[in-house]
């Protein structure tokens, strides 16, 4: 354990992260959301000042810090109410995947505009019949000469209207057992044959998800990432970041409604004193408070040990505080709410544009019961039901 | 190549409760958090134009408790080259005077200084005199309240605004300059800024270093005394006036009340 104790870069780092999220604020961030608009400049002004590339490899001109970096940069932004939902997915698990496995080529073509922000990635796995049990994934890549032909369906894959490219979890056919085995594709999104349709959620959320239909789509041979082999691998390397960038939006989206209950219950006035001095207030909010900072300290000993190279020991922790900062800030929206009386849903507060969207922790990208499968197995050794 | 000196002041943030000490009304460094003086990352973005724009080193100066390295920090990470730091338990309570005398010391260390450009007031003592004070200390122009400024050569033109309107002015360099807020909006720190600031040189100097007299300085050393200091009375609550189709007779009738119609 390095300590307990931000370095000063990294406190520097929220600092001026936070200072730019809010010179934009939940305002800017719910009129995109709801007009359908995109966060745009917010994305590219924190992309040209290297906030979003911080876990690039400075070679490449990014910022050569770790997932730690970018999940500190990731909360800051949600804690100033401007949650960018393409962070926990492009730079975090795109950029990651080709930043470890991708061949010379492929970081040389990707990795500088994850630097600068310039590029974004959606990242599709979900299908159809395929959410929690990625095991049934079908989307498949058969050889055709030098290309790959792709063919299957994704859903809920959020931000493709936005980026250039989705990195595809797909799988290939073993040419000597005939069984299918994992493989990622890079995909523009402007590839013939590749579809997507907006799937109505009722969520306020300025990244939208989309169902994707992959019809005989034709890749170069350089679109499988890295080796064929070495997939499964590669899965899991962006599975540990896209965790850890989870657990820190919940952390960043419990922050922010607990600063604004916090405030409010200091100020509002029903009968002669704060409703802060009511214990049935103070104590939910000092509970929620206690239970986000303990999600934000799991977050960050996953961080820790991922950027320290041990994937395996940072997978139980990204689980547990990926799952801890989803209760805890579904928990925290829900008292802040409450603390706010009818304000808590009145839209000038800015709190009831959570309630939906931050349940979204729970269930994506993996659900808190799977993590509990995880836990139940993989801490506790107890036999798997399914 | 332009040698500027920006000079930074720490400051107890604006946003938190400000006090000072009851026993000898120096500031309550304890109460508030420090920050830089945002008038001081204008200056220090300015200073940085000028440096992009041509040839130039923008070193930072700031007289402050040990602590103040945190605004120093800040600075060089928006892309100043170098900082000295004059600290030293002597300076604590020290008046205007002092401190124009303790920058005008700690000048004298850095080696050949073409500009000097600092905040035109300090948002927590309100003096607004110490760029004036250093510049006739130094014995050089002094171009204050600047809204704008351009350098050719070693020709510097300001535009400086106050209450009363705008003058233009030209100075050679050597100069002192304070700026507004006008002046510019100033850049956010880029990752790579923030990495590179710790390992830029910061000299830290005490009163020794400087060929200042310790007399001079210090609350004893100070011209002149707080004797009491009290804070601003809170404003009054409002009177809220409903609107049952005669807030206007109401309005109008409560301001015939304090005669102001
Ligand atoms: C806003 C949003 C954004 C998303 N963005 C993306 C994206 O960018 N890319 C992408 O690929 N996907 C994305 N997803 C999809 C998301 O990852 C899936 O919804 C999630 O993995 C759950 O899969 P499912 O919806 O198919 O649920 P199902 O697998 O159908 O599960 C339904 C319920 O059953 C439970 N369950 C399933 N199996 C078990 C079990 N063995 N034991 C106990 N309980 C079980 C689940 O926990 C869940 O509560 C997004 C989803 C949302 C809502
Ligand atoms: C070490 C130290 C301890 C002090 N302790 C106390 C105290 O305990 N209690 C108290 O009441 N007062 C204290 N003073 C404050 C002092 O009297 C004045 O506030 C200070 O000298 C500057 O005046 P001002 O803030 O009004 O500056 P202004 O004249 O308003 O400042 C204008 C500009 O001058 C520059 N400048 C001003 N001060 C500095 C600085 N220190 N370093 C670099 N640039 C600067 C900045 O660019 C600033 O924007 C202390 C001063 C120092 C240096």
């Amino acid at each position: 354990m390095v300590g307990f104790t931000e370095s000063e870069e990294r406190q520097a780092l929220r600092q001026a992260v936070s200072e730019l999220a809010h010179k934009y604020g939940h305002e800017y961030y719910t009129g995109k959301a709801r007009g359908g608009g995109k966060t745009d400049e917010l994305w590219d002004e924190a992309g040209a000042l290297g906030y979003l590339g911080v876990s690039v490899p400075e070679e490449y001109g990014g910022g050569g810090g770790g997932i730690g970096d970018l999940a500190a940069v990731c909360e800051e932004f949600c804690a100033a109410g401007t949650p960018m939902l393409l962070m926990v997915v492009s730079p975090a698990i795109c950029a990651t995947v080709i930043a470890r496995y991708g061949t010379d080529e492929q970081r040389a073509r990707w990795l500088p505009g994850f630097a600068d922000g310039s590029v974004r990635m959606a990242f599709g796995i979900t299908e159809p019949d395929a959410g929690s049990n990625s095991h049934r994934i079908t989307t498949t890549a058969a050889r055709d000469g030098e290309d790959w032909i792709l063919n299957g369906r994704k859903v809920f894959v959020s931000g493709v209207d936005e980026a250039d490219a989705v990195l595809i979890v797909g799988r290939t056919t073993d040419a000597r057992t005939g069984k299918l085995k994992p493989a990622l594709f890079v995909v523009p999104t402007d590839t013939p044959g590749f579809e997507y349709k907006e799937i109505p959620m009722d969520l306020v959320s300025a990244d939208k998800q989309f169902g994707l239909f992959l019809d005989d789509v034709r890749l170069p041979a350089d679109a499988l990432v890295g080796s064929e082999d070495a997939a499964l691998a590669q899965l899991f390397a962006g599975l540990n970041p896209e965790r850890i960038m989870s657990a820190a939006f919940s952390v960043g989206i419990a922050r922010y409604a607990l600063d604004k209950a916090a405030a409010y219950a200091k100020d509002r006035n029903v009968w002669g004193a704060p409703i802060g001095s009511h214990q049935g207030i103070a104590h939910p909010l000092a509970e929620v408070k206690i239970e986000t900072e303990l999600a934000k300290l799991m977050g960050q000993k996953a961080a820790a040990l991922y950027d320290a190279g041990d994937d395996h020991g940072a997978g139980e922790a990204a689980n547990m505080a990926k799952y801890a900062a989803a209760e805890a800030a579904t928990r925290t929206v829900d008292q802040a709410v409450q603390t706010h009386g009818g304000n808590g849903l009145a839209s000038e507060y800015g709190l009831g544009t959570l309630l939906g969207a931050v349940r979204v922790g729970r269930i994506a990208p993996v659900s808190r019961e799977m993590v509990l499968n995880f836990v139940a197995q993989h801490s506790l050794g107890l036999p798997k039901s399914y | 190549m332009t040698n500027i000196v920006v000079l930074v002041k720490q400051v107890p943030d604006t946003y938190s409760e400000r006090k000072l000490n009851e026993s000898d009304h120096t500031l309550d460094r304890e109460s508030a958090d420090a920050v830089i003086d945002e008038i001081n990352e204008r200056a220090v973005e300015e200073a940085l134009k000028i440096k992009e724009a041509g040839e130039g080193e923008v070193t930072v100066l700031c007289v402050g408790p040990d602590r103040a390295t945190d605004a120093i920090r800040k600075a060089l990470s928006m892309g100043a080259d170098k900082a000295v730091h004059v600290s030293d338990e002597a300076l604590q309570g020290s008046d205007m005077v002092a401190t124009a005398k303790v920058i005008a010391g700690a000048l004298g260390k850095v080696d050949g200084y073409d500009l000097v450009i600092a905040g035109n007031e300090a948002s927590d003592g309100r003096g607004g005199a110490i760029p004036a004070m250093l510049a006739e200390i130094l014995g050089v122009p002094q171009l204050t309240h600047a809204r704008e400024l351009s350098l050719e050569g070693t020709t510097l033109k300001v535009d400086r605004e106050t209450e009363d309107g705008v003058t233009h002015l030209e100075a050679n360099l050597p100069a002192v300059v304070s700026v507004t807020e006008k002046i510019n909006e100033p850049r956010y720190p880029s990752f790579k800024g923030i990495m590179a600031a710790k390992k830029k040189p910061v000299e830290t100097l005490t009163v020794a270093d400087l060929g200042v007299d310790a007399g001079e300085l210090g609350l004893s050393g100070a011209a002149a005394t707080v004797l009491e200091a009290a804070p601003k009375p809170p404003r009054a609550a409002g009177e809220r006036v409903e609107d049952d189709g005669d807030g206007g007779t109401k309005v109008v009738e409560y301001l015939a009340g304090q005669k102001l119609i």
